[in-house]
C-alpha cells in the first residue's frame, strides 16, 4: 500500500502524491512509458530512494508495517523482493553463487535446497549453466536468472521492474509468462513496473497508469486498462 | 591483500604494516613468555579482527562515504602504514628481531643429503592452511559470497538482503588478521625490523594482481611464481634485480592475460 508518495532526485520532483495499493494475491501492473516514475515508486518502496512525503506500508495479520523508515535490508527481510532494473545481477560469479545470494537472508536460508531445486527445475537453462559466470550470459537468460534470484528469498511479495527492457519480443512473452506461472506456484503478490502494455495487460488482474508522476488512471481489471483513452493515446498512436 | 585489494577494491598500502605489526605481536609475546610465535599469531588473529574493522569503519566515515576514496584514501592509509612503522621503530627500535621456537635449528632429512627446516616447513604449513580456509570461506559461506560480490554492485547485494558495509567491515577485518598471522610466520622465518613492511608493499600488489584480482588460490599460485623466480635472480644475478623480475613477470602476464593468471 502506497499513499500520497512524493518523491524525487535533488531538486527535480518524479512523483507528485502517488497513491496505490495491491492486495494480497494480486498482480498489480504499473504501466508508463520512460521517465513517468516507475521506477522511482519501486526504489521508494524498496528503500532505495527515500520519499520526501507520504507514506508506504504493509499491512500483514492485521499490523502496519512502515516501510518508509526502513533500509533496503529490512525491507527485503519482511519478504519483499526486488527484480531490478537492468537485472543487476553480479557479473563476475558463477550462476550458482548469485542464486545462492538470493538466499542470504535469514529467513531464506533453512529452505535453500528446496529453493535451489525450484529454480532450476523452472528454468532449465540455468542449472545447466551453474557454473558460467552470470555476466557471460545472454539478455534473456540474465532475466530469468534476475527473476530466480529474487526468488531465492522466499519473498511473499515480488516486485518487478521492466522485465521487458533490452530484451527481444519472442523473450519478452516468455518471460512475462513465466512471472505468471511462478506467481500461481508461489502464491506471490506480483507488483510489475513495465512499458509493455500489451505484455503486462496478459497478466496483470488490474493496473495503474503513471504519467508525468501521478496516477492518472486507475484499471480495475485488464478490459478497463486496455479501452482506457490514455493507452490508446500514448501506446496506440491513435 | 587478496581479499581487500582484490575482492572489495580498496588500496590498501597499509597492509604489509599489519604484516609487520603481526610479526613484533609474536616476537614480544615469545620472547617474554616462550609461547610459540605461530600460536601467539594464531592466538592474535581475533585481536587483529577487530583492529582490521576498525580500521575500515574510519575509512568508510572519513573518505568511503563522501566518494573520496581513490586518491585521499591512499593517503590515509600510507599515513597510517607510516604510523605502524615509526611506532614500532620508536618502541622496539631498529634492530633485526626473531622468534625462537622448539622446532627451529632442527630439519627432516629427505634423504640425499636434501633436507627441509622445520623453521621454514611448519610455517609454510600453516600459511597453506590459512589459505585453504580462506578459500573455503569465500566459496561456501554466505559472508563469503557477499564479500566476493560487494564490488560488482552494492546496491544490488543490498536487495539481496546483506549491508554492504557491514560485509565490507568483515572483509577487511579478516584480511587484517590473515596479515597478522602471516606477519607471525615470517618473523619464526627470517629477521625483521619495522622497515621491512617497504619490501612487501610492492609484492603485495604484484602478486595480487597476478593472481587474479579476489582469487584465493591465484594468489598463492602467483606467490610462488614470483617467489621462486624473485630468489633464482638473487642467487644468480644478485638480490637487487629480485623485485624488477616481479614487475617483469607481473608486465608480461597482463599482457597475456588482462585479467590475471586466475582472474574471472
Amino acid at each position: 500500500m502506497v499513499r500520497a508518495v512524493e518523491a524525487g532526485y535533488g531538486a527535480v520532483r518524479v512523483l507528485h502524491g502517488v497513491s496505490l495499493e495491491v492486495r494480497e494475491g494480486e498482480t498489480v501492473a504499473l504501466l508508463g512509458t520512460n521517465g513517468n516514475g516507475k521506477s522511482t515508486l519501486i526504489k521508494c518502496i524498496m528503500g532505495m530512494v527515500a520519499p520526501a512525503g507520504g507514506e508506504i506500508f504493509l499491512e500483514r495479520e492485521g499490523r502496519r508495517v512502515d516501510l518508509t523508515r526502513k533500509s533496503t535490508e529490512e525491507i527485503v527481510s519482511l519478504g519483499i523482493a526486488l527484480v531490478p532494473e537492468g537485472r543487476r545481477l553480479f557479473p563476475k560469479l558463477s550462476v550458482e553463487e548469485n542464486l545462492l545470494l538470493g538466499a542470504y537472508r535469514a529467513q531464506a536460508r533453512a529452505g535453500i535446497a528446496r529453493n535451489l531445486a525450484f529454480c532450476f527445475e523452472a528454468f532449465p537453462v540455468l542449472r545447466a549453466r551453474r557454473r558460467q559466470l552470470a555476466g557471460s550470459m545472454s539478455g534473456g537468460e540474465q532475466q530469468m536468472l534476475a527473476i530466480a534470484r529474487a526468488l531465492m528469498s522466499s519473498p511473499q511479495i515480488l516486485l518487478v521492474d521492466e522485465p521487458s527492457v533490452g530484451l527481444a519480443p519472442i523473450l519478452v512473452s516468455r518471460v512475462i509468462a513465466k512471472i505468471k506461472e511462478l506467481k500461481e506456484q508461489y502464491q506471490l503478490t506480483v507488483l510489475m513496473a513495465e512499458q509493455n502494455f500489451n505484455q503486462a495487460t496478459k497478466i496483470a488482474d488490474r493496473g495503474y497508469i503513471i504519467v508525468h508522476g501521478k496516477i492518472e488512471f486507475e484499471g480495475r481489471d485488464t478490459r478497463e486498462l486496455r479501452e482506457n483513452e490514455l493507452v490508446k493515446k500514448y501506446y496506440l498512436g491513435v | 591483500m587478496s581479499l581487500i585489494f582484490g575482492l572489495l577494491d580498496i588500496a590498501n598500502i597499509a597492509q604489509p604494516a599489519f604484516l609487520i605489526a603481526g610479526s613484533y605481536a609474536a616476537y614480544v609475546l615469545n620472547s617474554a613468555y616462550g609461547v610459540d610465535p605461530i600460536v601467539v599469531g594464531v592466538a592474535l588473529t581475533p585481536l587483529f579482527y577487530l583492529i582490521g574493522a576498525g580500521v575500515y569503519r574510519v575509512y568508510y566515515a572519513t573518505f568511503e562515504r563522501r566518494g573520496e576514496e581513490s586518491l585521499r584514501g591512499l593517503v590515509f592509509f600510507f599515513g597510517l602504514l607510516f604510523i605502524i612503522e615509526v611506532s614500532l621503530s620508536m618502541r622496539f627500535g631498529v634492530d633485526y628481531r626473531m622468534a625462537q621456537a622448539a622446532y627451529v635449528g632442527k630439519s627432516i632429512d629427505l634423504g640425499g643429503g636434501v633436507g627441509v627446516a622445520y623453521r621454514y616447513l611448519v610455517p609454510c604449513l600453516v600459511g597453506l592452511a590459512m589459505t585453504l580456509t580462506l578459500y573455503v570461506f569465500l566459496g561456501r559461506t554466505f559472508y563469503g559470497r557477499a564479500i566476493m560480490a560487494v564490488s560488482q554492485d552494492q546496491g544490488a547485494l543490498r536487495l539481496m538482503g546483506a549491508n554492504p558495509i557491514h560485509i565490507k567491515t568483515i572483509a577487511f577485518g579478516i584480511g587484517i588478521a590473515a596479515a597478522s598471522l602471516a606477519g607471525a610466520l615470517l618473523v619464526t622465518i627470517a629477521p625483521v625490523i619495522p622497515s621491512t613492511d617497504r619490501d612487501y608493499i610492492g609484492r603485495m600488489f604484484a602478486i595480487t594482481v597476478l593472481g587474479g584480482m579476489g582469487s584465493i588460490g591465484g594468489t598463492l599460485v602467483a606467490a610462488v611464481i614470483l617467489g621462486v623466480a624473485e630468489t633464482l635472480m638473487a642467487t644468480f644475478f644478485g638480490p637487487s634485480w629480485s623485485l624488477a623480475v616481479s614487475f617483469g613477470i607481473l608486465l608480461l602476464a597482463l599482457a597475456v592475460r588482462p585479467a590475471g593468471l586466475f582472474g574471472r
